[in-house]
């Protein structure tokens, strides 16, 4: 038992990074997903299509890859490379909050495609400017059917926090690994699966609340 | 005074023309119903008044301003601001379905038009009591009827202080027992001598409650004038037509 407790101990030094990647890339990734939307279905057809293009690369490419990318890549960059130089937890919440963007770009336009023209055209009767139509009335109800996909996602990243482990970050699974090898023993590897549990249950949990607050 | 004024009105969709050459105008205080067969181009004509579609030519004059001037139109804020003269009944209702009916009231002249929210919410029961529905204010939209939606739509509308208010089929969506309490807010209006244009397939409301009918046929104005003539005396023979084959 004191063995479990020793290992959840030092497991809660890694528990930082795990959080940490995830509410930054969670607070960050969700506004620009949203702003990508909003140009993805602008007016403009240029910038509708580089985002299009952006959206493409990076749901269609491995996370890793992306990780690795940001993390051993970019320096060797031509030109800009020497600039770009980042520290291993910092580049993999670039390669997260950009990866991650992506997909909330495309949630929110299916929330945005789930509310009836009828609204935009009720607000600009009303003279309504377009940001305010958006920011008053369209956002909270594309919010609404955005929730459950949101919901979903942010349990994936969740999980996906685990993969900077391959970049040497010393978050849960990292710990849990080396105490595996170190011991021989597998209940690190259970610990870390709690930790994982715990965390997913209190993210369902918050969400389920906030459905329920945007059931109108 | 005339409220809208407009000339050689186009429009077409993807080649087809909706609107061929439509000029009408609206006196202040006047009540227009706007009739004629699905199809005919009315909610087209309708929507162009308030910028929801996009005139390829002619000119649409709100209040002496031009909205569109041979099919040109103006930058964005100046349409809006001439436009804002003006308010519009869906047939779909369009409440904004996360707000409460008191919200759904106010929302506009809050954050639209900078009312302060305690004058704008003394405002709205005021509103809510001349469409008789005072003890929905704290309601959600969900859990109204259709006909009151549509005189919450309205109430929402009049809280804008609109100099002219169009309606695109108001009563087509509705149970046919509730149209009588959205007609009957309609006629109200009318009688007080709000501007109002009204696209309609209730031929009771465009006989009793309408200054003048105009039909529709084809993108065009077929036949227009007061509401005995068109019905017991028209003249074109798709008119005849129409009017034969509705009972009223
Ligand atoms: N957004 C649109 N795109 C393409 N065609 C349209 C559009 N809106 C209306 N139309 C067409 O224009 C014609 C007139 O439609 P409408 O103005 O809605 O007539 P009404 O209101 O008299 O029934 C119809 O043939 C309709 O199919
Ligand atoms: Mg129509």
């Amino acid at each position: 038992m004191s063995y479990i407790i020793q290992l959840t101990m030092s497991m809660l030094d890694g528990i930082k990074y795990t959080v940490g990647l995830f509410g930054i890339t969670l607070l960050l990734s969700m506004p620009i997903g949203l702003i990508l939307c909003f140009v993805r279905s602008g007016k403009n057809k240029v910038l509708s299509s580089v985002v299009g293009a952006y959206v493409w690369l990076m749901r269609g490419t491995p996370l890793l890859l992306q990780l690795y990318f940001f993390c051993y890549g970019l320096t060797f960059l031509p030109f800009v490379g020497q600039y770009l130089v980042m520290g291993r937890f910092q580049s993999a919440c670039v390669a997260f909050v950009l990866n991650y963007a992506a997909y909330f770009c495309e949630i929110f336009r299916g929330g945005m495609l789930s509310v009836d023209t009828g609204q935009f055209e009720a607000a600009k009767v009303l003279g309504f400017s377009k940001w305010q139509a958006n920011i008053r009335i369209i956002i909270p109800q594309m919010l609404k059917v955005s929730l459950p996909p949101i919901s979903n996602e942010s349990i994936t990243l969740v999980k996906d926090t685990a993969l900077v482990t391959a970049i040497g970050i010393t978050e849960i699974l990292y710990f849990a690994k080396s105490a595996v090898n170190r011991d021989v023993n597998v209940s690190a590897y259970i610990v870390a699966a709690a930790f994982f549990l715990a965390l997913t249950y209190a993210l369902t949990a918050l969400f389920k609340y906030l459905e329920n607050k945007f059931s109108f | 005074m005339e409220m809208i004024r407009v000339n050689n009105l186009k429009k077409s969709f993807a080649g087809l023309n909706v609107l061929n050459d439509v000029s009408f105008s609206v006196n202040k205080g006047e009540t227009v119903a706007v009739i004629g067969h699905s199809g005919s181009g009315k909610s087209t004509m309708l929507r162009c008044l308030i910028n929801l579609e996009r005139a390829d030519g002619g000119d649409i004059i709100i209040e002496g301003e031009y909205l569109a001037r041979g099919g040109e139109y103006p930058p964005a804020k100046e349409s809006r601001r001439i436009c804002a003269k003006m308010g519009m009944v869906f047939q779909n209702f369009n409440l904004f379905p996360h707000i409460s009916v008191l919200n759904n009231l106010i929302y506009a002249p809050v954050y639209v038009m900078n009312e302060k929210p305690v004058s704008a919410k003394e405002r709205a029961a005021q509103v809510l009591k001349t469409v008789g529905l005072s003890d929905k204010i704290s309601a959600m939209p969900r859990e109204l009827s259709g006909g009151q939606k549509q005189r919450v739509a309205i109430a929402r509308q009049l809280m804008t202080n609109p100099d002219v208010l169009l309606f695109d089929e108001p009563t087509s969506s509705l149970d046919p027992q509730l149209t009588g309490e959205v007609l009957a807010v309609m006629k109200d209006l009318s009688k007080k001598r709000m501007t109002m244009v009204v696209v309609t397939h209730e031929m009771g409301f465009a006989r009793s409650a309408a200054d003048r009918v105009i039909f529709m046929g084809d993108g065009r104005i077929v036949e227009e004038g007061k509401p005995e003539d068109i019905f017991t005396n028209p003249k074109d023979e798709r008119v005849k037509q129409f009017i034969g084959s509705i009972i009223i």
